[in-house]
């Protein structure tokens, strides 16, 4: 070898641990998008509207509990056209279903993108966008009137206009926002991770009150007969005036309320992400039974109210979807398969449904009477 | 991977965090000065086992000419110094290693009390010691500092955020050139070389890695870095050591 061949071959040999190195961290910084939440789905008259991390579907339940017909899908294949990851459960209106998601940094100096997506609630097609927000979409955004309202991980609550997804206001908190807002009576009242819960006005955002407590909100509100009820980061549940946002009563939980309660006929059902699912009666504050299931929870729970009975369902970080007796608390039967419930399970007619973390089936559907299990989307072989 | 030493920082990171008046910036700060003063005996012997390896790093050369034909007589021979020398050919490596669990331990632990994605939220909170007064409803931190999210990784919506890991690359290669021995002008050795490229690779990596992370991530690493330079000005160790290495070139 000649002897400038010899320098530059030193010059590489010494540049190489350098170049290695540069590379390991780009391939590490690429390899950054693996979801970091937690899918959602709603149903409304028969479909069910689901944004499984991968993609949004539309789906007809069928009458003889057989497999939903698709309707549509967004993006028709998630693997051509990189429309990022969808976390939240979607908002459906007359026209629209609107979901979010955050399309991962394509470059090492770029960053995600999280964009609100208003689709045709017919045909799926993309409507309008937003990408104004700077941090993720964590939960869903709610619709009312001409406007649909969503809180965002850079602190700001936004309402868009339902029509265009124009930003028409916009309210800064002081940590993320990861709650669904409750619209009712056209004022906005959504939870903060800064510890305190906001009634907006639902015309211009402006503050009505706001409730402090000493832990984070991150669950949506009920809301009975002008009261609301809240759980937080605190260990505890709230029952506050929603006139004027005083506190009327408090429960103290084992540990934080992560996912929103659900109030009917006087009761407030709730579940701490210990597992615990509690009754508690909804004028005095009072425990009515309490129930430890032996998983973690971090969503909320679904109510199902028939003639003969009403049925709690709590879906578990294990994998386990729990059937509770409303009355009495106890367990009338549980079903446990792979991958985690991380998103309140969905009642519509006879049967429950779930979406699924971590596993190849992304949503399932089981009878709310025996919770055996009526089908799994996607299908084995289509996987 | 490194929860089982994570959990017990995040919570010491939520005590200093009561402690301190809610000052997130100034938990870190303590932490970590916390870690480095656990560490403290770790680095030093770290430190000295560099230096006695740049001592003898004339002699090892003079081995390698000499047996450059015999590996395993080389290989001996080698061994043969570094008993007489009194160096573990392991010492400069081994407390790197003990100290790598406890940084990411640390990372992660600033990752649960700033979280800037859900599930690390959801992870933590089982454990979270709720019997340390003033803990339960902590998660997460308050997160602005100077108008920066230090959950978020820098942005161009806070440009200024992108200070941080620049800062980091200065810290880190100040901190790495104070705490490298001088090298002779005429070392054309491989160690010589590595110590060099060293030099530059490690603050450019950090900087890589804290233009992806969440800012409060930079923290760390600048006073981390800090912590280690005032260490060198401080701990008479470590500044002899490399005096001795700069005299002699």
């Amino acid at each position: 070898m000649s002897t400038v061949g010899k320098r530059t071959s030193r010059r590489w040999s010494k540049m190489l641990p350098l170049l290695i190195l540069t590379a390991l961290a780009i391939l590490l910084t690429g390899c950054a998008a693996q979801p970091t939440s937690w899918a959602g789905m709603r149903v409304v008259e028969g479909v069910i509207y689901a944004a499984d991390i991968q993609q949004v579907v539309a789906m007809q339940v069928q009458d003889d509990d057989s497999y939903p017909r698709e309707i549509w899908a967004f993006p028709p294949d998630p693997k051509e056209e990189r429309l990022g990851l969808f976390y939240v459960t979607p908002a459906v209106s007359d026209e629209y279903v609107i979901v979010a998601s955050q399309v991962p940094a394509s470059g090492f100096f770029s960053q995600p993108v999280n964009v609100v997506w208003a689709l045709d609630r017919e045909t799926g097609q993309e409507v309008w966008r937003f990408n104004g927000a700077r941090a993720q979409y964590v939960e869903g955004g709610a619709i009312a009137g001409d406007l649909f309202v969503i809180g965002n991980s850079d602190g700001n609550v936004y309402a868009l206009d339902l029509e265009t997804g124009r930003e028409v206001w916009r309210h800064k908190t002081a940590h993320r926002v990861w709650a669904t807002p409750l619209i009712h009576d056209d004022v906005v009242y959504i939870g903060s991770m800064d510890r305190h819960l906001y009634a907006l006005n639902l015309a211009d955002g402006a503050v009505l009150w706001d409730f402090p407590a000493d832990g984070a909100f991150a669950g949506t509100p009920a809301w009975e007969e002008g009261h609301l009820y809240i759980g937080a980061f605190d260990n505890r549940l709230y029952a506050i005036d929603a006139q004027t946002g005083t506190e009327e009563w408090r429960f103290e939980g084992s540990n934080w309320f992560w996912g929103g309660p659900v109030v009917h006929d006087g009761v407030v059902y709730a579940v701490d992400v210990d597992g615990n699912a509690y009754a508690v009666d909804a004028q005095e504050g009072v425990k009515i039974w309490k129930r430890s299931l032996d998983t973690t929870v971090r969503a909320g729970l679904a109510l199902y109210v028939d003639e003969d009975s009403s049925q709690i369902f709590v879906g578990g970080q294990n994998g386990t979807l729990y059937a509770l007796d409303a009355a009495e608390g106890f367990v009338m039967w549980s079903t446990s398969r792979e991958g985690q419930i991380l998103s309140p399970p969905v009642v519509a007619e006879d049967v429950v449904y779930t979406t699924v973390s971590f596993d190849a089936e992304r949503i399932r559907a089981a009878l709310t009477a025996n919770g055996r299990t009526i089908w799994v989307y996607p299908l084995p072989e289509q996987e | 991977m490194f929860d089982f030493l994570a959990y017990p920082m995040a919570n010491l990171l939520l005590l200093l965090y009561t402690l301190l008046g809610q000052s997130t910036v100034g938990a870190i700060a303590v932490l970590t000065l916390l870690i480095n003063l656990l560490l403290l005996p770790l680095t030093l012997s770290q430190q000295k086992s560099v230096r006695r390896m740049q001592e003898i790093q004339p002699e090892l050369e003079k081995l390698q000419k000499k047996y450059a034909k015999d590996r395993e007589k080389l290989a001996q021979e080698q061994m043969k110094l570094y008993r007489e020398a009194g160096i573990n050919p392991l010492g400069g490596c081994l407390p790197v290693m003990i100290q790598l669990p406890i940084w990411f331990g640390l990372i992660n632990a600033i990752r649960y009390c700033i979280p800037s994605t859900p599930l690390d939220v959801f992870r933590f909170s089982h454990h979270i010691y709720q019997w340390i007064p003033g803990v339960t409803g902590l998660v997460p931190l308050q997160s602005v500092f100077l108008g920066m999210d230090l959950g978020q990784p820098p942005n161009p919506a806070q440009w200024w955020s992108y200070l941080l890991p620049i800062l980091v690359f200065i810290t880190s290669w100040l901190q790495q050139k104070l705490l490298t021995p001088p090298t002779t002008g005429d070392d054309q050795s491989q160690a010589a070389a590595m110590n060099k490229q060293m030099q530059i690779m490690m603050p450019v990596m950090f900087m890589f890695f804290t233009l992806q992370y969440s800012t409060g991530l930079s923290i760390y690493f600048i006073i981390s870095s800090l912590i280690r330079i005032i260490q060198y000005y401080l701990v008479p160790g470590a500044r002899m050591g490399a005096a001795q290495a700069a005299g002699r070139s």
